[in-house]
């Protein structure tokens, strides 16, 4: 193949293929973004933290401790600022 | 890539004391002003909005620095805190002039009087408060900074 024919088929190929723009034509951000919350709704940490799910997994001893504060605030009442100020 | 692991750590340790700060600014006022308990609160709150938050951000970041040398569960690392918090506590409170030690026990603010059997038990409080506030809301602030 001699040199007018590289170049006539050369021409030949960039005609036969679309012409590809270096920059896409659409943010693909947004879809991504889009994508990303349908896969992991987006939740306020303090629903996540108050949960159904998160307070289940908390186990019984601790429900129990947590009992125990509490009691121990309504018997003792003037312990609390003491508490505060360790806090 | 740096992703300060250690700023987050801090990030997350101070949250809690700095949220639970309004209710100890709220309380200390309730209790000088509703019920004229003589609470110094200029004096009183350097502890719980200087020091603690503080201390608590740093002593994540020392929860951090630690897993991968000595793993303790974030709730046993928090319990240990009472044991600095309460000295340190102590100590500044006897300073600025609002806590002393008596024969019979300590005296709050001039007029709570917590006699030394109390206060153990009350130390002991503390220490569950602490795992607990330590194992659910400093390891859930973690887990949320990428940190747990």
């Amino acid at each position: 193949m001699n040199e007018p024919e590289e170049k006539k088929l050369a021409e030949l190929l960039k005609k036969s293929l679309t012409p590809l723009s270096p920059e896409l034509n659409r943010d693909l951000w947004p879809r991504m973004l889009r994508r990303l919350d349908e896969q992991h709704p987006a939740r306020s940490w303090i629903a996540a933290l108050v949960s159904p799910a998160a307070i289940a997994s908390v186990p019984w001893f601790d429900w129990a401790m947590l009992a125990a504060l509490v009691v121990g605030l309504c018997l003792f009442p003037r312990s609390i600022p003491i508490w505060l100020y360790h806090f | 890539m740096n992703t300060h692991p250690y700023l987050r750590a801090y990030m997350a340790g101070i949250t809690v004391p700095s949220m639970v700060l309004l209710i100890v600014l709220s309380g200390f006022l309730t209790a000088r002003y509703a019920y004229h308990v003589p609470i110094p609160i200029e004096r009183a709150i350097v502890f719980p909005m200087a020091l603690v938050p503080n201390i608590f951000g740093l002593w994540n970041i020392f929860y951090l620095w630690l897993r991968p040398r000595r793993h303790l569960p974030i709730g046993l690392h928090g319990a240990i805190l009472p044991f600095i918090l309460a000295p340190t506590g102590f100590v500044l409170g006897t300073y600025l002039g609002f806590l002393s030690a008596t024969a019979e026990g300590l005296v709050w603010f001039g007029q709570i009087h917590v006699p030394y059997h109390y206060f153990a038990v009350g130390f002991c409080f503390a220490l569950i408060a602490y795992y607990l506030v330590w194992k659910y809301l400093v390891g859930f602030f973690n887990e949320v900074l990428g940190i747990a």
